[in-house]
């Protein structure tokens, strides 16, 4: 009886056996579950890896990729994301910091706040900065509201229209938390005791009713400011509720 | 041949999409993987003479960008530069049956694989490249792209598990 070895079994799977040894192979399949399973599982891991970087063809070309290879700089529309996230994740939070300055600090904070206020309230202005607000350091932190829902909600739950997707341990061994309230969402990690929010976005679309019960969907650059700064995996309901209790103080 | 290098750069330009991908399987951060894609590009630009027409554009692609991507971990290393770390906690399988967090937790896995391998699940399992193709990109022979796609899936699997 033949027997067949593990690359034998991916290049099957990858379809890239031909004639005899494929038509054996297949006979083999015929007759043998678990063989049959190993190849299914292979398949299976191939479109899981492939799956994992579909999104990135959706994503829009940015403009200093397309603008290479353009013979004219035809007019592009901005991009509707703002991300506040350090550009590298190895030069950690002072990059960020440092475009959000130029940004005009504190005024621009302050314009993204009332952004998402807004989007959480109904309408701008008062209540705004009970979401987010900035530090004496010019820093976007969590407001009163933002924050109390941050440290009380288990992820996957609602309060308040602010809507809890994600905790993790990121590299510098902080906790950080996903949220979206209406057409808004964020990444805060704690700094200092704090709820810094590190990202922010609009959301592609995610009506507030939906979102109180959906795991909801979260912005590309919202997931991948989390995919950034992720060390493992996000923290599992027992762990999350350790964290909590511990005040997420590491 | 005026027309040429204007085809080239439409038919590069027409690819944008794929060459951001396969970046992502090479580099951990989206910065990292379009300063790959743009550098790429930039090389391919002034050598677009050495691409020859009717052969695959997107092999010759990818392999530029392999290449420099390479020279970019060295001089990274050489300047002391550190990448994000690799930490040793052990990689729990995401028990959510959402697609996101599933989906981010193969890319961290993917990027936990060693730099050879990340590049051989690139081309074949996400570009669906031939292994004959993909081991031309590579400049190595087919035996040794399979198995190093056969390690790599295995490493993947023991830190994925079975369970899409």
């Amino acid at each position: 009886m033949t027997t067949w070895n593990d690359e034998e079994l991916m290049a099957h799977a990858d379809g890239e056996i031909a004639g005899e040894r494929r038509a054996a192979l297949e006979q083999a399949l015929a007759h043998d579950d678990r063989l049959r399973e190993r190849v299914d599982a292979l398949k299976a891991q191939r479109q899981r890896v492939a799956a994992a970087f579909a999104d990135v063809l959706d994503e829009p070309v940015p403009d200093r990729l397309s603008a290479l290879l353009a013979s004219s700089s035809a007019g592009v529309p901005p991009p509707q994301v703002i991300d506040l996230a350090a550009r590298r994740p190895q030069s950690g939070e002072l990059r960020g910091m440092s475009s959000w300055a130029a940004w005009g600090g504190m005024a621009a904070s302050l314009v993204l706040g009332v952004v998402l206020g807004a989007q959480l309230l109904g309408q701008g202005g008062a209540g705004a900065v009970d979401v987010l607000t900035s530090d004496a350091g010019g820093r976007l932190v969590a407001g009163q509201r933002l924050a109390k829902v941050l440290d009380t909600q288990p992820a996957g739950q609602a309060a308040g229209g602010i809507a809890v997707q994600l905790s993790f341990v990121d590299k510098s061994g902080q906790y950080c938390r996903t949220f979206s309230a209406g057409d808004a969402a964020g990444l805060a990690c704690r700094r200092e005791d704090r709820w810094t929010v590190l990202a922010a976005a609009s959301a592609e679309q995610a009506p507030l009713s939906e979102m109180r019960q959906a795991s909801s969907s979260l912005p590309r650059s919202i997931l991948e400011a989390v995919d950034a700064r992720i060390d493992g995996s996000a923290l599992t309901a027992e762990q999350e509720r350790q964290a909590r209790e511990g005040g997420w103080r590491r | 041949m005026v027309n040429s290098a204007t085809e080239v750069r439409t038919q590069i330009a027409a690819l944008l999409p794929r060459l951001r991908r396969f970046g992502r399987t090479l580099a951990n951060s989206r910065e990292d993987a379009d300063d790959l894609v743009q550098m790429a590009i930039e090389k391919a630009l002034v050598r677009t003479d050495q691409w020859t027409p009717g052969t695959r554009l997107d092999s010759w692609m990818f392999r530029i960008m392999q290449t420099t991507w390479i020279d970019e971990l060295r001089s990274r290393q050489r300047g002391g530069q550190t990448f994000v770390d690799e930490a040793e906690g052990e990689f729990v399988g995401v028990n959510s049956n959402d697609a996101q967090v599933d989906a981010m937790s193969v890319r961290k896995a993917v990027s936990r694989l060693g730099d050879d391998q990340r590049a051989v699940v690139g081309l074949v399992l996400v570009e669906g490249l031939s292994y004959q193709e993909a081991a031309q990109v590579l400049d190595i022979p087919v035996g040794t792209l399979t198995s190093r796609l056969a390690r790599a899936r295995e490493a993947l699997q023991q830190m994925l598990g079975g369970a899409a």
